[in-house]
């Protein structure tokens, strides 16, 4: 099936392989547990979390945030340039994906540096929170870097371009993404 | 279908929506933060927005069958409502 039959096969679809959101939503329950587990911790002592939360550069988070954003609106593109023929447009868009995600790693482990060497650690219960939500995250945001070259590759030859597989790596890069989003909320912004 | 057009009004709101996070942030303040309910629920509903902006647009389900919407919504849902009671008790 070539991609503009797949693309008129009908309005409502899966984007995607049915296995990649199975896997998509197990990832979304098992972080919202961490995060309801931060919670309960926090609850049980919110002052020492609050002034723990203060020590965070919130100026990192909100770049952070905005380039993972931003790598959602390529990788997001990409799919579009795939459906309407133009694979050679989604290989640049997703580059341009990856590279935000790139940015997104250096800039996070600058983050860490920093907080560590200015004496937040483990120790503390708030920044053990930090480093196991956020590491955990940064493995995903790895995993994602390797989709996207999975696609790239695949979009160079003419013989295995498949629109599917491009949209189920966009969702799992689209995940990272969402994910995200909740725990800049949870960790960085709320009081 | 989505069209590119959606997609990038999606990412500008959500990146003004992250803007417009920055001066609510603890960190922010100078002095002791104190903790805030207006603040806290604002966040979550801000993330709540944010968070089903990407699911509906960039992941498309939009134009998905109903039991993934479905999914999704409940996720978000009992998340941020956890969360809140949480917070709130």
């Amino acid at each position: 099936m070539t991609v503009s039959e797949q693309t008129s096969r009908r309005e409502v679809h899966v984007p995607g392989d049915g296995h990649m959101w199975v896997m998509v939503l197990g990832d979304l329950v098992i972080f919202g547990g961490y995060f309801i587990v931060f919670m309960i911790y926090r609850s049980m002592n919110p002052d020492a979390f609050l002034a723990a939360q203060q020590h965070l550069n919130i100026t990192i988070g909100v770049v952070n945030t905005v380039i993972l954003l931003t790598s959602s609106w390529f990788v997001a593109r990409a799919v579009l340039c795939v459906r309407g023929g133009d694979p050679d447009r989604a290989v640049r868009l997703l580059w341009g994906g990856a590279v935000c995600g790139a940015a997104f790693m250096v800039l996070k482990c600058y983050e860490w540096f920093r907080e560590i060497v200015a004496g937040q650690t483990n120790s503390d219960m708030f920044y053990s929170f930090y480093y196991v939500i956020t590491g955990v995250h940064l493995i995903h945001v790895l995993m994602g870097l390797i989709v996207l070259g999975v696609l790239v590759r695949e979009l160079r030859n003419p013989g295995r371009r498949r629109l599917s597989l491009v949209e189920s790596g966009a969702t799992y890069w689209h995940m990272v993404d969402l994910l995200w989003v909740i725990i800049f909320a949870l960790l960085y912004v709320m009081r | 279908m989505t069209s590119e057009r959606t997609i990038t009004w999606t990412w500008l709101v959500l990146v003004a929506i992250t803007l417009g996070s920055w001066w609510l942030a603890p960190a922010h303040s100078r002095g002791v933060a104190s903790a805030s309910v207006v603040v806290t629920c604002v966040v979550l509903g801000l993330a709540l927005i944010k968070a089903r902006l990407i699911i509906r647009n960039f992941m498309e389900v939009r134009s998905a069958p109903g039991w993934l919407k479905l999914a999704t919504d409940a996720w978000l849902g009992v998340l941020v409502v956890s969360v809140l009671v949480i917070y709130l008790i």
